[in-house]
């Protein structure tokens, strides 16, 4: 990595220089003009300094190839305001999270659809490819998971050859915790050692019977009709029942729901479970679900609303037994939705006209999962236990969870390390692991993860509307080193948005990228650049 | 005249500065740390953000000490790394980068002398110790034991990444662009195979099956097998699309596929299908080597060793050294790992080469601690300066106009008081993009309502003594009257301040960047122990602590001790008592 | 008198002027120069529409004129409104973590004056030794090295190495307490606070230090310090008893000043250490675009300042006779 601000200082003087002498030339000796400057955007390196280190890789060899380079390292929330809002950029460098809702192909695919391109919208790099929003049309309807697999690795290998944009690369998350107190967990991608099975699979082999989570993240607020965070579900899903949970290897399984079943293509039925209760003593019926997601359409609560688009109602057949009725047919509904939506009690709900102005205190926390809701102390301390009277009751081990908020990731690895927490919710710093691998107590899970870090080209600008110039830009991208380095391999150079993890929807047979100089010179010499004397791009 | 009276008042601190011991020595400080500065590019002896990557022909032994394993780092083979090795009845067999083979006979290793020069990536010992060699380019070589090397040339300059005996006289070799090569010694013929998938994948690995069939893997999980008796291959269907970077097949017909992201499949017998197993890790294997009862081993990035117990699962084994091992060579007494390719030099102490030792990024820090001095000093002058420049100019003014202009500016930096810096520096860096500039504004819109404070202070009493009423009298404009009457005789404060402000801008210019907030892909002494913080690794690399923190401490305190001499002369008073 | 009034009243208003322009001024400031605070959300996978509605929840979709008045509105009636983030009250959130900060800030500046101030006097004394010198030496010293620094390094060496005292956070987690007090007067918060304090402490240990001992020297040559002298009075009581009491109010005014800003917080040192404090929260509350918690938090800090720079004007108004009320 050399200096290349400097480089590039130089190099402005020089340009300036020679566009002063350009213009007097005047434009018939100069048939060729010199390819627009590139502006990448990317975090700042206190937000992420990988992607910071990152784009300073790229730059490095656009330059190379004779682009001029300008990496703007930008605020985190003032980068997603000019990428996704103002959708003003050349190139940005930003993530998509894993979340488990997401191993579903829809999400994922959705981000390339012309229809998401609008300010706004989840493609803000204006990728437009008809046959492509066909295609996803066709698989969001497709029942059959075998002609979906068929139709999503098609639409994979149709974007790619496009490079509309990079997924630079899939990071693992590594996680640690304390085998001297817990054990038994068993990670799940995208959700690390925290997923919603861990408190329930962990086995304590110490004294101590309370789970202890450490995280620098808390939850915004625990109203389920106005968290916006994953850090509030992530915990609120520990004490709301789903009718349906995601295992480890993301197969839905009924759980709330004693069975779930298609009756036509527009109608689900779900069958209840016999003799749940809430923690409060009522009785969960067939009214609370279906009081529940009509109360969400009601209460048109942004965060579940992709869930629910094609959702018209729910209706109550009898004391165990819930009709949803969908606006059109959907692949996900039964597996995604009823994963996600929490049961909520209606003798509680019902009498709140407007759940999201509750404040803290107001806000009930009533349940029927495996856990009961104890305390939540912001800033520092969250807390549930067990309920006795769950169908799962006898499965778990543990007596509780608590969850200690802290500062920083400095923080949870030191809780780590003295034995006050026994696990991490969020991957340790690079720093933190081969530290963790030197302690006894610790044992280090490396998860691999199906969100990613992209790299998107503004489709609708000058020099990067142009394909040639985004398939070398591609190839001229050495992810393979970022991975080496910046992760110290512990990650994998994107190949599709569908990450290799999620075996069943990635097609691994598709154009690859490999990071080539001289394949990325010669794509660009074919669709008529050169370069001139000083090595920079011309057309 | 009064031009004299602004030099004397120049002098005098000067003069104090010189006779006073503890600012002699601030002073002196102060100035190494300015040349340290002004020649950063010739004193530090690395770029400073530059990664720095070693290579070497690693040698790991594994160890056992009562039942603890460990793979201990033995000297290196030289500078080349060592991509592949094999070995058969006392004879082994290393080659690697720029056409190194390295010989290891009786216990010795020695490095043979060789007409190539490409990097080899592939060697295979035939039972009289005839060995094949292969690599870069379409390298092919054979190497006899009395020490005689023929070359083959292959139709293509493709890189060879696998080879075997096929039989005494032809060889199996395959590569890049899924090219499968027969290769016939006697004649030098090449045989081309066609791979039945057909769409340029890389080969990696071949060995030979204990039925006399043939394995291929490559690229996205492709594995082929060639027919024992015609070579015909057929695509073979194995769990995962992950690349597979080695096979290795023993007598028994046990059998161990290695691939990137901690791919293993295992093949316990020649009739058994291959297993996907669990890795403890997932980085990439490269190596991988199965004994005839199901014992085995894998070694790849960054030290990764993992061995298996017949039948059980794969354990995490401990090495000495973060080195990407590449190969495994098992001998008849002992196991041997090697490799390795560039590898990045995290978090080094200090040695010789890198005299503060290197950051998670292997970038050298004493470099950075040196260039760091550059914007530590930018910001502290230019913004003590600018600091300056607006502070007495406000006093100035408000002091001497009074009335409504005072209550005007006075106002003002009240209201300056009540902004709290940091989160002030926040705004300023999120409203405009951070930059050396915005860091310098950040640091010195807020300080300078001290300094005017102070000035005004002292104007309100000097413009009611007598030589600016004569002055006044004599017909004197306002300008002249403020700046050649009143300002010479603020000077010693405002040297006083200046130099405290320089110190207080270099702290504040560290604060910034240890939150962040300075301008990117700079180096400064905030912004080194930023990372370490961010790395995590701060809590053992001290080397990576220690440096910048006491940089800042000597600096600004040097500029404290001028100051310090700078004060008798502004407060007369103190003088007298001393 | 009546001057003396009328000099306090108008110190006042100005203060409140002050406030005003400052509210106005971050008002205008935040909303024109910090991005949307819902660009956040879209990561979550919230669409345009979805956004438009919290959007208008927070009352974003107003003209900007009209958010300005409802914001000076309801500052005047106390009402700070709700954090976007936490979607709770800004007040609870604030006096929470001003109370986290201040419970740091105290100790520690206190600290620092009770053994800086009298160290000061005590150097003046032996003025020109070498005590004096190494006295000055270390407090500048202290002075000079930036408090994140040495606080990691105190992590290091008495968290880390040593293992004596806690490094991150106000008390071990979990407790069990209800009131704000209950939370402090426990010997886990004493011992998580003394090495933040500690280092917060040493920082500001050489202002107290350096203005008593110079302002003592200039003590030692008032009249009635050599009547002292003439009247045959041993050499430390005139130390303490007259000199040192003389010399007090330039460490008393910095004291005070200090204390203002100390609301503000080192937020190097709540960073550092994890101290749940106001200097924290309102980083993190600028980063999310918070405009009603960044606003407010501001907005304390500058009337906590302000508040105590009219303090020490009035402690001077009424300490030394000398201050004119013009």
């Amino acid at each position: 990595m050399k200096n290349i601000a400097a480089t590039r200082f130089k190099r402005t003087l020089l340009a300036s220089a020679m566009g002063l002498a350009a213009a007097s030339l005047s434009a018939q000796t100069l048939a060729q003009e010199r390819v627009a400057s590139i502006d990448l955007m990317t975090t700042t390196e206190s937000y992420d300094p990988i992607r910071y280190e990152a784009a300073f890789i790229i730059a490095e060899r656009w330059e190379e190839l004779g682009f001029d380079v300008n990496v703007q390292p930008t605020e985190f929330s003032t980068a997603l305001e000019r990428f996704y809002d103002q959708q003003d950029f050349d190139v940005t460098i930003l993530g998509w999270t894993g979340r488990t809702d997401r191993l579903d192909p829809q999400f994922f695919l959705s981000t390339l659809d012309s229809r998401q391109a609008n300010p706004g919208g989840n493609n803000p790099g204006g990728y437009d490819n008809p046959e492509f929003d066909a295609l996803f049309d066709q698989q969001s309807q497709a029942f059959d998971p075998d002609e979906r697999q068929q139709l999503v690795m098609e639409m994979q290998e149709l974007y790619k050859p496009d490079a509309p944009l990079v997924v630079l690369f899939h990071r693992d998350e590594v996680v640690a915790y304390n085998h001297e107190a817990f054990d038994g967990f068993e990670p799940m991608a995208g959700e690390g050692l925290y997923s919603e099975w861990g408190p329930m699979e962990a086995q304590p082999v110490g004294d101590r019977r309370t789970l202890r989570i450490g995280g620098p993240q808390e939850p915004d607020n625990l109203n389920p009709l106005a968290s916006t965070s994953v850090w509030g579900w992530k915990w609120m899903r520990l004490y709301y029942d789903r009718l349906v949970r995601l295992s480890a290897d993301v197969e839905p399984l009924p759980w709330a729901a004693e069975e779930v079943e298609q009756v036509d293509d527009t109608t689900v039925a779900v069958t209840l479970r016999e003799g749940m209760t809430f923690h409060d003593g009522e009785s969960v019926t067939a009214d609370d679900v279906a009081f529940t997601f009509n109360y969400y359409l009601d209460q048109d609560y942004s965060y579940f609303n992709s869930y629910l688009d094609t959702l018209e109602s729910a209706e109550v057949i009898d004391g165990s037994t819930v009709h949803f009725h969908l606006s059109e047919p959907s692949a996900s509904f039964a597996s995604i939705t009823l994963s996600q939506i929490p049961i909520l009690p209606e003798h509680i709900w019902s009498e709140i006209d407007d759940a999201s102005t509750l404040s803290p205190d107001e806000v009930p926390t009533v349940g029927s999962g495996p856990f009961q809701f104890e305390r939540f102390d912001r800033g520092e301390f969250m807390a549930i236990s067990k309920f006795d009277d769950h169908f799962h009751a006898d499965e778990i081990a543990v007596d509780g969870v608590e969850f200690i908020i802290y500062a920083d990731m400095e923080g949870v690895y030191t809780g780590l390390q003295t034995g006050e927490i026994d696990l991490t919710a969020w991957r340790m710093e690079p720093g933190q692991i081969s530290l963790a691998e030197s302690e006894d107590h610790l044992t280090v899970v490396n998860v691999p993860d199906f969100g990613y870090y992209h790299m998107t080209y503004n489709l609708r600008r000058a020099p990067l509307d142009d394909r040639a110039v985004r398939r070398a830009l591609t190839m001229a991208s050495d992810r393979e080193r970022m991975v080496d380095v910046l992760l110290d391999g512990r990650g994998e150079v994107g190949s599709s948005v569908i990450a290799p993890v999620n075996t069943f929807w990635h097609e691994a047979f598709i154009e690859r990228f490999d990071f080539d100089m001289d394949a990325a010179r010669a794509e660009l010499e074919e669709a008529g650049y050169a370069w001139d004397e000083d090595g920079r791009l011309v057309r | 005249m009064n031009r004299s009276r602004l030099m004397k008042s120049a002098q005098e601190p000067l003069r104090a500065i010189l006779g006073d011991r503890l600012a002699l020595v601030g002073l002196a400080v102060l100035l190494s740390i300015i040349s340290m500065a002004l020649f950063a590019p010739v004193l530090s002896t690395h770029a400073p953000l530059a990664v720095n990557e070693r290579e070497e022909g690693s040698l790991f032994t594994r160890s056992v000490d009562g039942n603890q394993v460990r793979w201990r780092a033995s000297p290196p083979l030289g500078e080349a790394t060592l991509n592949a090795a094999d070995y058969r009845d006392g004879l082994g067999m290393a080659v690697g980068r720029d056409g190194v083979v390295w010989r290891y006979a009786g216990g010795d290793w020695s490095r043979l002398d060789t007409p190539l020069t490409a990097t080899l990536n592939a060697v295979n010992i035939r039972e009289d110790g005839a060995t094949l060699v292969a690599g870069a380019e379409g390298t092919v070589a054979l190497w006899t034991p009395d020490d005689a090397w023929q070359t083959f040339d292959m139709p293509e300059p493709l890189g060879v990444n696998g080879i075997a005996w096929r039989d005494a006289g032809t060889a199996l070799l395959v590569g890049g662009g899924e090219t499968i090569w027969r290769l016939d010694l006697e004649s030098g013929e090449v045989e081309s195979l066609q791979s039945p998938v057909g769409r340029g994948f890389d080969l990696n690995g071949v060995a030979l099956d204990v039925d006399g069939s043939a394995w291929l893997v490559g690229d996205r999980g492709l594995a082929l097998r060639l027919e024992p008796d015609d070579d015909t291959p057929s695509l073979e269907r194995l769990p995962g699309n992950r690349e597979l970077n080695h096979i290795h097949i023993a007598d028994s017909g046990a059998g161990l596929i290695v691939g990137e992201r901690g791919t293993l499949l295992v093949r316990d017998a020649a009739e058994g299908s291959w297993q996907s197993q669990d890795a403890p890790d997932s980085r990439a294997m490269r190596s991988g080597w199965i004994t005839d009862d199901g014992h085995a081993f894998a070694v790849g990035r960054s030290g990764i060793v993992f061995e298996r117990e017949p039948g059980g699962d794969w354990q995490l084994m401990p090495s000495d050294e973060e080195r990407h091992l590449r190969t495994l060579m098992v001998t008849d007494d002992n196991y041997f790992a090697l490799g390795s390719d560039r590898f990045v030099n995290r978090l080094a102490p200090p040695s010789g080469e890198h005299w503060f030792g290197t950051d998670h990024l292997g970038r050298d820090l004493y470099s950075q601690n040196v260039h760091g001095s550059q914007i530590a000093l930018l910001v502290g002058f230019l913004g003590a300066a600018l600091v300056v420049l607006i502070g007495a100019n406000v006093g100035l003014v408000a002091g001497y106009f009074r009335g409504r202009t005072e209550t005007v500016l006075m106002r003002t930096v009240d209201v300056m008081y009540g902004i709290p810096f940091e989160p002030f520096a926040l705004i300023l860096v999120l409203l405009f993009e951070p930059s050396l500039f915005i860091v310098i504004l950040a640091v010195s819109l807020l300080t300078w309502r001290t300094v005017a404070r102070l000035i005004r202070s002292q104007v309100l009493s000097l413009r009611e003594r007598p030589f600016v009423k004569a002055a006044r009298v004599a017909g004197a404009s306002d300008l002249r009257i403020m700046y050649l009457h009143i300002f010479p005789n603020v000077m010693p404060l405002v040297f006083l301040e200046l130099a405290i402000i320089v110190g207080v801008s270099i702290i504040a210019e560290a604060t910034l960047s240890f939150l962040g907030l300075g301008p990117p892909q700079s180096i400064s002494w905030g912004g080194i122990l930023h990372n370490a913080r961010l790395s995590g690794a701060w809590r053992e690399a001290w080397w990576w602590n220690l440096p910048p923190g006491l940089l800042i401490m000597i600096t600004v305190l040097s500029v404290f001790f001028i100051s310090r001499s700078l004060e008798l002369v502004a407060n007369p008073r103190l003088r007298a008592r001393r | 008198m009546s001057s003396r009034r009328s000099y306090l009243i108008r110190r006042v208003l100005h203060g409140f002027m002050a406030l005003f322009i400052i509210a106005t001024l971050l008002f205008f400031l935040f909303r024109l120069g910090l991005p949307d605070p819902t660009a956040a959300l879209i990561t979550e996978g919230l669409n345009p529409e979805e956004r438009e509605r919290i959007r208008a929840s927070f009352g974003l979709d107003r003209p900007i004129w009209e958010q300005y008045f409802i914001y000076l509105a309801n500052i005047v009636q106390g009402d700070f409104g709700y954090s976007f983030h936490y979607r709770a009250p800004v007040a609870d959130i604030i006096w929470e973590r001003l109370g986290n900060t201040m419970i740091l800030m105290l100790p520690a500046i206190v600290l620092a004056y009770a053994v800086g101030a009298p160290l000061g006097a005590w150097l003046s004394w032996r003025r020109g030794s070498r005590a004096d010198t190494s006295g000055i030496f270390v407090g500048l010293m202290f002075r000079s090295a930036p408090m994140f620094w040495t606080g990691m390094i105190a992590i290091l060496v008495f968290g880390i190495a040593l293992g004596w005292l806690p490094t991150s956070g106000m008390r071990t987690l979990p407790y069990e307490a209800s009131g704000f007090f209950d939370k402090i007067f426990t010997l886990d918060f004493l011992h998580h606070l003394i090495l933040p304090a500690l280092v917060v402490a040493l920082y500001y240990l050489g202002s107290p230090l350096l203005i008593m001992r110079n302002t003592m020297l200039e003590v030692y040559g008032e009249d009635f310090i050599e009547m002292a002298r003439a009247k045959g009075l041993p050499e430390r009581r005139i130390l303490y008893a007259h000199a040192a009491r003389n010399a007090l109010l330039p460490v008393v005014t910095q004291l005070a000043v200090t204390v203002g800003l100390a609301a503000g917080g080192q937020v190097v040192v709540e960073v550092v250490f994890s101290w749940p404090g106001l200097g924290r929260e309102i980083l993190n509350s600028v980063r999310t675009s918070d405009f009603p918690l960044a606003q407010a938090s501001f907005l304390v800090m500058a009337a906590f300042v302000i508040t105590l720079n009219l303090l020490v004007d009035i402690l001077y108004t009424m300490l030394d006779p000398r201050v004119s009320f013009k």
